[in-house]
């Protein structure tokens, strides 16, 4: 699953550990979801579209 | 706030890893003890064996608790690296035992299975399984 996680951290100037921070998740796990390796929970998939005032589709795309 | 909540989070992950750190040492001691104590403490008296056999299963379901705490405390990213290395261990321990079973069975091996060297190996295979689930997420 793409998701543009790593634009929308960016734009804020924030780092992965801010980010990690805001959703309560580890650094590493935020890390994961940007390369692609790991999809998260939907209610991680919600806490981080909500965060960036987006709708869940508006930050992750099905690529399958 | 946001920051206070967080070091109050990354507080309540270090209570947790420290108080598994604790249980399973003191698993290893009450186990140690169980083992060895027979033989070089109270000269195999069995009301002394069987406490120290009761205080070793006491404790073994603490750690079992605190290990369970430990899982649910950490994020849904170290959770499946713990339950992906937790997988491995029981598989290899599931099919390396019972290929060891058929092959003692079929008088294959020749020296008398040592049965504690079993957990102690499948704790070096978590342990493996574990940062090799690391790396990956890296």
């Amino acid at each position: 699953m793409k998701n543009r996680l790593k634009d929308l951290r960016t734009e804020r100037n924030w780092t992965q550990a801010d980010l990690a921070q805001h959703v309560s998740v580890s650094r590493q796990t935020i890390n994961a979801i940007e390369k692609g390796k790991f999809d998260p929970s939907l209610p991680l998939a919600f806490r981080l579209a909500k965060l960036f005032n987006l709708k869940i589709e508006e930050v992750f795309v099905d690529d399958q | 706030m946001q920051r206070q909540n967080q070091t109050g989070g990354d507080q309540d992950a270090i209570k947790r890893a420290a108080r598994l750190a604790l249980w399973t040492l003191a698993w290893v001691a009450s186990l140690a003890l169980a083992r060895f104590g027979p033989s070089l403490l109270w000269d195999s008296q069995p009301v002394a064996s069987w406490a120290a056999v009761a205080t070793n299963l006491a404790v073994g379901i603490g750690w079992i608790v605190a290990h369970a705490r430990y899982l649910r405390g950490i994020d849904e990213l170290q959770r499946k690296i713990m339950q992906d290395a937790l997988a491995v261990t029981l598989g290899v321990g599931w099919v390396g035992g019972f290929a060891y079973v058929v092959a003692d069975a079929a008088d294959l091996i020749a020296r008398d299975p040592n049965i504690g060297v079993f957990p102690a190996l499948l704790a070096v295979i978590y342990m493996i399984a574990t940062v090799v689930g690391t790396i990956r997420y890296r």
